[in-house]
């Protein structure tokens, strides 16, 4: 029985460990949100994550449907660490592709890369 | 007639041991490719898979209920090597057993040195090959544990769909992954002498040890990978962590096949995988594809740890690794 409560024990330490740990650094969500559409154009892109970020390590880049860069300047890391933001230039309506790296505070690397819309 | 089926029941239940060793999980790109029950997955990376339970009914004749317990422990010796040890134990309920009274115990110690050879974060693709080696004679014979040794070369693949254009965004999310093996045994064949009870005269039973195709796949829809590449329709957090999925285990003999026959044995496992931030949790049915396989639907879960993640400056980085100078120091985070 004790064998039974120990092996309990750790199982649930290390299942609830995602508050007490480290991990690589995944795209929680977004804003503008991936994949949606937005009638006014945004002026940054913020994408929170769900590991706080090594701020030289970590990126945005913002492209258009001709794959010229839209950001402008560099990504900085703000909030809790967890969150990444940079600003953009006037967007006219189009497609574009949010592409990002972040290294993770236990130094675990992270990209991805995922497209909005601007226009009705 | 069972005594005569016993042999290749062991067989049935060696292949069922291997079949249910586990795993890696791996990142590429944007894809994060689960490990998975059946099969083993392209990954290489540090973490425990503890405990697989599986449950299921043998193809043998009569057929048994057989529970198998197994564990592993993956670690990589550097950043694309890894070696992993898994122990299965199993229990075969009566008339499994060389007495048909049942048997328990742990089936051969396998060993299993994987290398990464390939990885294209852009196209969400993986191969790797690995050595796999279970060893002879380290355990219970009366649940089918051989005494010689088998030796498995494979290559493992996996490539994620994030690649395909804007107009099949909806299928973006899916991905697939394989592997095909080659178990050599240790020695081609053995013999055993015994003394007919009835008549006194020596029987000499001679049993040719095939060498198998041990392939297999998955065909899996990432929630994760909608929400975050695709399209996020801000669905439930549960939802969005899960990955249904669908694997396929399959052994085919292939040669020095006298006393087994060439038989394809195996199961298809559809199921779904829960994976939170340093774990995932995944349990799948196991429908057997022929007589030989099982004879009715059996049942596979998983609890299995990121240890990369759990423990990233201890046991969960490779023994030899390249270390990234974030300009601060490596305590107190």
């Amino acid at each position: 029985m004790k064998k039974i409560t120990y092996a309990l024990t750790i199982t649930l330490f290390i299942c609830t460990a995602p508050t007490l740990v480290l991990a690589h650094a995944m795209l929680d969500h977004a804003s503008p949100r991936v994949g949606s559409t937005v009638n006014s154009a945004p002026k940054e892109i913020v994408l929170w994550f769900t590991q706080k970020l090594e701020p030289a390590f970590s990126t945005i880049e913002v492209r258009n449907e001709q794959g010229a860069a839209v950001q402008a300047g560099k990504a900085t890391v703000i909030g809790d660490r967890t969150q990444l933001r940079v600003a953009l230039e006037a967007l006219p309506p189009g497609i574009y592709k949010v592409i990002w790296q972040v290294l993770s505070v236990d130094t675990h690397r992270t990209r991805g890369d995922f497209t909005f819309r601007v226009g009705p | 007639m069972f005594e005569k089926s016993w042999p290749l029941g062991m067989l049935a239940a060696g292949l069922a041991a291997t079949a249910t060793t586990t795993q890696a999980h791996e990142i590429v790109g944007n894809r994060f490719f689960p490990a998975t029950l059946a099969i083993d997955d392209p990954g290489v990376n540090d973490e425990l898979a503890f405990p697989t339970i599986a449950v299921s009914k043998t193809g043998d004749d009569p057929s048994f209920k057989q529970v198998d317990v197994s564990g592993e422990f993956s670690k990589r010796i550097t950043e694309d090597f890894g070696i992993s040890v898994g122990p299965t134990w199993s229990r075969l309920y009566a008339p499994g057993g060389p007495t048909m009274n049942g048997a328990q115990g742990f089936q051969n110690l396998e060993t299993t040195f994987k290398y990464r050879l390939f990885k294209n974060a852009e196209h969400e693709l993986i191969v790797s090959a690995g050595l796999s080696i279970e060893w002879g004679g380290s355990c219970a014979q009366d649940v089918g544990a051989e005494r010689f040794t088998v030796y498995t070369p494979t290559l493992y693949f996996g490539k994620g769909l994030g690649d395909l254009p804007p107009s099949l965004n909806w299928a973006r999310p899916f991905a697939i992954t394989g592997q095909v093996g080659y178990a050599i045994p240790g020695v081609a064949q053995t013999t055993t002498a015994s003394i007919d009870p009835d008549t006194g005269e020596q029987d000499i039973d001679m049993e040719f040890h095939p060498r198998v195709l041990n392939w297999g796949g998955t065909i899996q829809y990432s929630m994760p990978y909608l929400k975050s590449a695709v399209v996020d329709l801000g669905l439930p957090d549960f939802v969005n962590r899960l990955i249904p999925i669908v694997e396929a285990a399959m052994q085919t003999p292939v040669s020095n096949t006298a006393t087994s026959g060439t038989v394809t044995t195996g199961t298809i496992n559809p199921g779904i995988i829960y994976v939170g931030n340093t774990y995932q949790i995944a349990v799948e049915a196991m429908i057997p594809v022929n007589r030989q396989s099982g004879t009715s639907v059996g049942i596979i879960g998983q609890l299995h740890f990121f240890l990369d993640d759990i423990f990233p400056n201890s046991i969960g980085r490779p023994i030899f690794a390249n270390n990234i100078n974030t300009g601060r120091p490596t305590y107190g985070r």
